[in-house]
C-alpha cells in the first residue's frame, strides 16, 4: 500500500501539514518495500485548486490512502471518486515516524 | 397546505466541538443561539475554502438559492450572538454527513471509510474504532 503523507519539511521527523493542499512536501511511502520518496508540492503558491491538482499528482503515482490535518472540499470529492482512504492525525504534534511505526501489517 | 420539505444538505465532516462562548461576560444570562450544522458548512466552504455559492451549493448538494438562504441566515446568526454576547451551540439540522469518519481508539488517528475496507484502522488493523457522530 503506497501512502502520502503531507508534510511540513523533508525528512522523516517531520510533522504532518495543517492543511493538505498548501503543504511543502508530499511523501509517499511504500508499506511493502518501506521506501520513501519526497515530492516537493508545486501548488503550494497556486491562486486556486492548490488541492485538486495535488491530489491528482499523488493519484497518478498510484496512493491509495492520504494523511493531512486536514482535506478541503473540494479534494475530499476527488478522493471519494477514487476510493481513496483520507487520514487525520488527532495529535497534531505527531511526526510521520511516529504515524510510520503504528502501521501493522 | 403544509410547507415543502427540506432537501437533506450533506455536509463533509462536523466539527469535532459543541458551540462557542463570549468570554469575559458579566451576565449569566447570555442567549442560546443554535447554528445548524448546514450553517457551519456554509460558512466553512465559503469564507474558509473561498469558494463560490455555486461550487459550495454544488458540494452540499442543494440549490445556489438555497445555499445563499443557508449562508444568509448562518451570517445573520452569528452576528445576533456577536453583538448580544450569545452562546452558539451547534445541532444537527437538516443534514447528513457525506463522508463517513472513524476514529481509532488505540492509535487516535481519523479516517474515511472507503468501499473496500470496513471500519478497521487502517494503521494498526484494529477493530476498535468509533463512528463519528
Amino acid at each position: 500500500m503506497k501512502i502520502a503523507f503531507a508534510l511540513m519539511e523533508n525528512h522523516h521527523r517531520s510533522c504532518v501539514d495543517e492543511h493538505f493542499g498548501r503543504c511543502d512536501w508530499y511523501c509517499i511511502y511504500d508499506t511493502k518495500s518501506k521506501k520513501s520518496k519526497y515530492i516537493e508540492n508545486p501548488n503550494r503558491y497556486a491562486e486556486e485548486g492548490a488541492g485538486c491538482t495535488s491530489a491528482e499528482l499523488l493519484i497518478e503515482q498510484g496512493v491509495e490512502t492520504t494523511v493531512a490535518g486536514r482535506f478541503g472540499s473540494k479534494v475530499v470529492e476527488i478522493f471519494k471518486k477514487n476510493n481513496i482512504q483520507m487520514i487525520v492525525p488527532d495529535d497534531k504534534n505527531k511526526t510521520m515516524e511516529d504515524l510510520i511505526k503504528s502501521i501493522k501489517n | 397546505m403544509s410547507p415543502r420539505t427540506k432537501k437533506i444538505r450533506s455536509i463533509q465532516r462536523r466539527p469535532n466541538f459543541a458551540g462557542f462562548k463570549p468570554y469575559g461576560s458579566q451576565s449569566a444570562s447570555a442567549s442560546e443561539i443554535p447554528l445548524n450544522f448546514e450553517e457551519y458548512e456554509a460558512i466553512k466552504l465559503c469564507d474558509y475554502e473561498i469558494l463560490t455559492h455555486k461550487e459550495a451549493s454544488a458540494i452540499m448538494n442543494v440549490s445556489r438559492p438555497t445555499f445563499t438562504r443557508i449562508y444568509e441566515s448562518a451570517r445573520r446568526k452569528i452576528a445576533k450572538a456577536f453583538v448580544e454576547g450569545g452562546v452558539i451551540s451547534f445541532e444537527v439540522g437538516k443534514s447528513i454527513v457525506n463522508t463517513l469518519w472513524f476514529t481509532c481508539n488505540s492509535c487516535k488517528i481519523t479516517f474515511s471509510v472507503t468501499e473496500n475496507n470496513l471500519h478497521i484502522c487502517p494503521f494498526c488493523q484494529s477493530a476498535n474504532t468509533t463512528e463519528n457522530k
